[in-house]
């Protein structure tokens, strides 16, 4: 039996970075995962550091934006974690912060646009609202078609592949004991705390923190908990190296599924949450541990919409696409925060976990070490505290 | 490194890779005529050489411009051909 105050379920960037903030607190730290560190939506996005709000928010009508205005004070404090990151962790996580913009092409987006830089601006995002000609002179390779621009100074991208290891590196570093391919199969309250289990190894500890982004449903169920997160399949493509090309920015689009950055080397990584079709068990479940299927209409759609709005891009070869899953809660916005019901369980996830991720660890922990995080409150397990008034 | 015994090669070919004269055989790929000629494919961002990886068309580590149209090509899935003229600094 071994012993610990806190047990990570997940080893992705939210998980090792908790574990990094609660072991350099003097903690004792234990992260398990099912497979390798880094291998899930942590490693496999495509490394948007993304703080206007969300195109996914605005496309289901007003309601859904009123909450997103609600992230822009993590995006906020996303800003600052994102840019003392590399120097905080000792490690390349090739971040750059040069901005991004957020086009439009159709009055009816422009329209949106402006509802949305309104909102941002009176959350107190730096933020400006650029016409097409204004944007093609801070970025000439904008479509002429592109009629205006939220542009906020800060976003950019980082390498999603280097994060997690570095985070698990400096984990390692504050006394962490990170284990791999190990499954949690058991977890259940007894006093004083927990007791978790994989095979053989048993493990107590005081507090649970499950940050394990599709697989959070299932960890939690070990412990007689509903979570309401469910695992989406998503597509990302890369080109090949461009000299000619200069994409510095973050560039997305608010009224088509579009995101594209500029990798160090020259590659163009093209997303922007265009689905992929989730694997299923042998039972019609989803299995989110098996590499979802590409659809060739997302494929389609995504690459011509990079191309509508970045003409350029079309005179370079895609070399690769590729499919992952992360996962959405069921009102959108992340959940992070301590299980009402159940003192010493918490869970990190839902959404966003790449730009928003290093705050809900550094949170979290915070919260974990027992200094309140207010700035947490509304992304609360608690409002779905009714889920789980058979449970627990 | 080619192989030289017991084997017809197709006819003998010049191509131009960065400006050098390289020489290959009919049946070749272009990425087999770099190799035997020790050309590079590209420098990797600490200006370190790079060659090709998987020579079966998947990695794209090869590519190379073909002029004049500037298309970009992978290199190992590319013929070699007579009077072919590459740059890979694009």
């Amino acid at each position: 039996m071994q012993r610990c105050d806190v047990l990570v379920v997940g080893g992705g960037l939210v998980g090792c970075a908790a574990a990094w903030h609660l072991a350099a607190a003097g903690a004792s730290v234990t992260v398990l995962d099912a497979a390798d560190f880094g291998l899930g939506a942590s490693g496999q996005n495509a490394g948007s550091l993304h703080f206007q709000i969300e195109r996914r928010f605005l496309e289901q009508g007003d309601s859904l934006a009123r909450q997103a205005e609600q992230t822009i004070a993590l995006s906020r404090l996303a800003i600052e974690d994102w840019k003392g990151l590399e120097a905080a962790l000792g490690a390349d996580l090739h971040v750059v912060m040069d901005g991004g913009f957020m086009v439009a092409e159709t009055p009816e987006q422009v329209a949106m646009l402006e509802r949305k830089v309104e909102r941002e601006l009176r959350e107190g995002l730096r933020m400006r609202l650029l016409d097409g000609d204004e944007a093609r002179r801070i970025a000439p390779y904008l479509s002429p078609s592109i009629l205006a621009a939220g542009y906020a100074p800060d976003e950019g991208h980082a390498d999603s592949r280097a994060i997690v290891p570095a985070y698990a590196d400096a984990a390692r570093r504050a006394g962490a004991r990170l284990v791999s391919r190990t499954r949690l199969d058991r977890l259940q309250r007894m006093a004083g705390g927990f007791e978790a289990g994989a095979g053989d190894l048993s493990i107590q500890a005081k507090q649970v923190l499950v940050a394990a982004g599709a697989w959070t449903p299932q960890i939690c169920g070990l412990a007689n908990l509903h979570a309401p997160l469910y695992p989406v399949a998503l597509l990302m493509n890369v080109t090949e190296r461009s000299r000619t090309l200069e994409v510095p920015h973050l560039v997305q689009h608010v009224g088509r599924r579009l995101s594209m950055k500029q990798t160090g080397a020259g590659n163009i990584l093209i997303g922007g949450g265009w689905p992929s079709r989730l694997a299923r068990t042998v039972d019609g479940g989803f299995d989110p541990g098996v590499r979802p299927e590409l659809i060739a209409d997302s494929l389609a759609g995504n690459l011509r919409a990079a191309i509508d709005t970045v003409p350029a891009v079309a005179g370079l070869n895609l070399i690769r696409s590729w499919t992952g899953v992360t996962a959405v809660s069921a009102d959108q916005l992340p959940v992070v925060g301590e299980v009402p019901r159940m003192p010493g369980f918490w869970i990190a996830g839902g959404g966003s976990a790449f730009t928003l991720g290093p705050t809900f660890a550094r949170l979290v922990a915070q919260a974990m070490r027992g200094t309140p995080a207010p700035e947490l409150d509304f992304v609360s397990p608690a409002r779905f505290e009714h889920l789980n008034s058979f449970m627990g | 490194m080619r192989i030289e015994r017991d084997t017809e090669r197709g006819r003998p070919l010049t191509l131009t890779v960065d400006g050098h004269s390289l020489t290959a055989f009919d049946g070749e790929t272009l990425a087999a005529a770099m190799l035997q000629n020790g050309a590079t494919f590209r420098r990797d961002t600490r200006g370190l050489d790079r060659g090709l990886f998987c020579n079966m068309g998947s990695c794209s580590e090869c590519m190379v411009t073909l002029l004049p149209s500037g298309r970009r090509a992978r290199a190992c899935v590319t013929p070699a051909s007579d009077g072919m003229e590459v740059r890979t600094d694009g």
